[in-house]
């Protein structure tokens, strides 16, 4: 048998015992500042935090619960920013953000413009954006709304270009930046 | 009702009490409350009692009742019903109490499991003691899911609060059929003529107010006959009726987490999300804190290391049979040397008893004792 399979069966065999553990009467017995700043190592326990972490099974599950909400944050994605790479003299056909997770395209309709935002497949917070659909922004360098919206099942939100300006002349008036993120409720 | 953490407090614990009542007469049928009177045999009665309950439960599987959901975080009546039975295993102070009941009913009665009209007094003893039990198990998780503190009885006040709440929106909704009640609820004259606007304005359990939760208990007794749950002889709610501060931040609590939780996907699907992660966190803040002088390593311990093995005394059958119960039949993690090729999962029981050349209560005896080391091993 390999090595690392009895240590994760180990691991899951210690993980259902720590937490089928039950003492009649537990209670929390560490504030979460206390738990956190010990997650976080800015402050370890003291010899009696410690013994009160392991005589309280209910005080374990809250430390628990408060690593895998860090390792949850961790995770989330707050937004991404992007730049207009070179001044292109005529128009553009797309931007991407420096993380390459998403991509502005404009696509000429009539006499103005579509915009389109996409959303990379192999970003590592989509499966999480196209499960929970968020409220979605794409702003430009200057703070002015250029879409808003939610994702479609393609990963993907349009809306007609709201400018006067084309896009590539737009963004070098605006500070050559854009944003997209999520909107706070 | 739902509030963080909790799984047990939607309208499916009704159909989770009727199946655990229902399985749980079918495991009496096997293990005799007999064996309740005598507290040495207590113990084996409960293990004997969660396997019978289990298979019971599990062959309840596919019936309408067991597969319908049991809340609305998508858990099913049955995945409820097992979760609570496992829970009753860990806290052999509720099998106690639920024994000393049977033992209080049998000294007045006699063997009344035996009697004609004896299942419906065992039922109703069983269904007290989950229904204590869903309260523990509720307030411990609220407790773990949002860190601030709670208890069986404030979990039982939470429900009282919603119950009020939705008996309260039920006669607003109908507020010319009862002018009378929606006017002591209110406080004030209601005019038959036109919805009061309270009515009109209390959408949710958000924006029902402290005073008419008190006012309907108060009024209760006046419009049904029966006394309302602030203002019967028991001393239960007796310092709530005077703390409309109280009663109004439940009410906010609970108005607040449903619109929370119907916004997103709940907590409970982190469940999933790799043990290694926070067993890692755990294992570094008691590494980096100051040793605690009471912690002796104690034998047979699962070093994270993996240096000491556990259950290094047992047979290869008792090792699986820890892990069957533990984390079940079917784990990825499992060798397949461990295997029964016909089924890819763990042998049975009765195959591991068969291996061992031991009967099958000598192996869960076996299997009980290892678990209860590994569990006395976990003070970590």
């Amino acid at each position: 048998m390999k090595e690392n399979d009895l240590k994760t069966l180990d691991d899951k065999l210690r993980e259902k015992l720590l937490l089928s553990r039950r003492v009649e009467g537990d209670r929390l017995m560490l504030a979460d500042a206390v738990l956190n700043a010990a997650l976080d190592g800015s402050r370890p326990l003291s010899a009696g935090e410690r013994a009160a972490l392991a005589d309280s099974p209910l005080t374990l599950r809250r430390l628990r619960q408060l690593s895998i909400d860090r390792a949850a944050a961790a995770n989330t994605w707050s937004g991404s920013a992007g730049m207009l790479r070179a001044a292109s003299s005529g128009g553009i056909d797309a931007l991407a953000t420096d993380d390459q997770h998403w991509a502005l395209h404009f696509v000429p309709q009539g006499a103005g413009w579509q915009v389109i935002l996409k959303l990379a497949a192999d970003a590592p917070f989509a499966p999480q954006l196209m499960r929970e659909q968020p409220m979605l922004r794409v702003t430009d360098g200057g703070g002015a709304i250029v879409l808003q919206g939610r994702l479609d099942a393609d990963g993907e939100c349009e809306t007609a270009w709201p400018f006067d300006t084309p896009p590539a002349q737009h963004f070098q008036q605006s500070g050559a930046r854009f944003a997209v993120e999520p909107v706070r409720a | 009702m739902r509030l963080p953490g909790t799984r047990y407090q939607e309208h499916g614990w009704e159909q989770v009490r009727k199946l655990l009542g229902l399985c749980s007469l079918a495991a009496f049928a096997h293990t005799s409350p007999g064996r309740l009177l005598d507290p040495s045999s207590r113990l084996d009665a409960l293990s004997e009692y969660v396997e019978h309950t289990s298979g019971a439960l599990r062959a309840a599987w596919r019936s309408s009742r067991a597969e319908s959901p049991g809340n609305s975080y998508g858990e099913s009546v049955l995945e409820l019903a097992l979760g609570l039975l496992f829970e009753l295993q860990a806290r052999p102070a509720d099998w106690d109490a639920f024994a000393a009941a049977v033992d209080n009913e049998h000294q007045k009665i006699g063997a009344f499991w035996d009697q004609a009209g004896g299942d419906a007094i065992l039922r109703k003893k069983v269904n007290d003691m989950y229904a204590v039990l869903r309260d523990k198990v509720d307030s411990d998780n609220y407790q773990v899911a949002c860190g601030r503190n709670c208890s069986p009885n404030k979990m039982y006040a939470y429900r009282m609060v919603d119950t009020a709440y939705g008996d309260i929106a039920r006669i607003f909704e109908a507020w010319r059929q009862h002018p009378a009640q929606v006017g002591a609820i209110l406080g004030r004259g209601v005019d038959a003529a036109a919805a009061p606007i309270e009515v009109r304005q209390m959408k949710s359990i958000g924006g029902c107010k402290p005073e008419w939760v008190i006012n309907w208990s108060e009024s209760r007794e006046r419009f049904t006959g029966a006394a309302g749950p602030l203002h019967t002889k028991s001393k239960r709610f007796a310092s709530l009726k005077n703390s409309p501060e109280k009663i109004g931040a439940m009410l906010r609590e609970i108005g607040d987490y449903e619109e929370l939780s119907s916004n997103r996907d709940c907590d409970w699907q982190q469940d999933g999300i790799a043990a290694a992660g926070w067993l890692d966190d755990l294992a570094r803040v008691l590494d980096e804190a100051e040793p605690d002088p009471g912690v002796s390593p104690t034998p047979g311990y699962i070093d994270l290391t993996g240096a000491v093995r556990p259950m290094a005394g047992d047979s290869l059958p008792v090792r699986l049979a820890v892990y069957l119960k533990m984390l079940g039949a079917h784990d990825d993690s499992y060798p397949v040397e461990w295997l029964d090729p016909a089924t890819g999962e763990l042998p049975t029981m009765q195959q591991l008893a068969a291996m061992d050349q031991v009967s099958l209560p000598t192996l869960r005896k076996r299997r009980d004792a290892a678990i209860a080391t590994l569990l006395g091993a976990q003070r970590p």
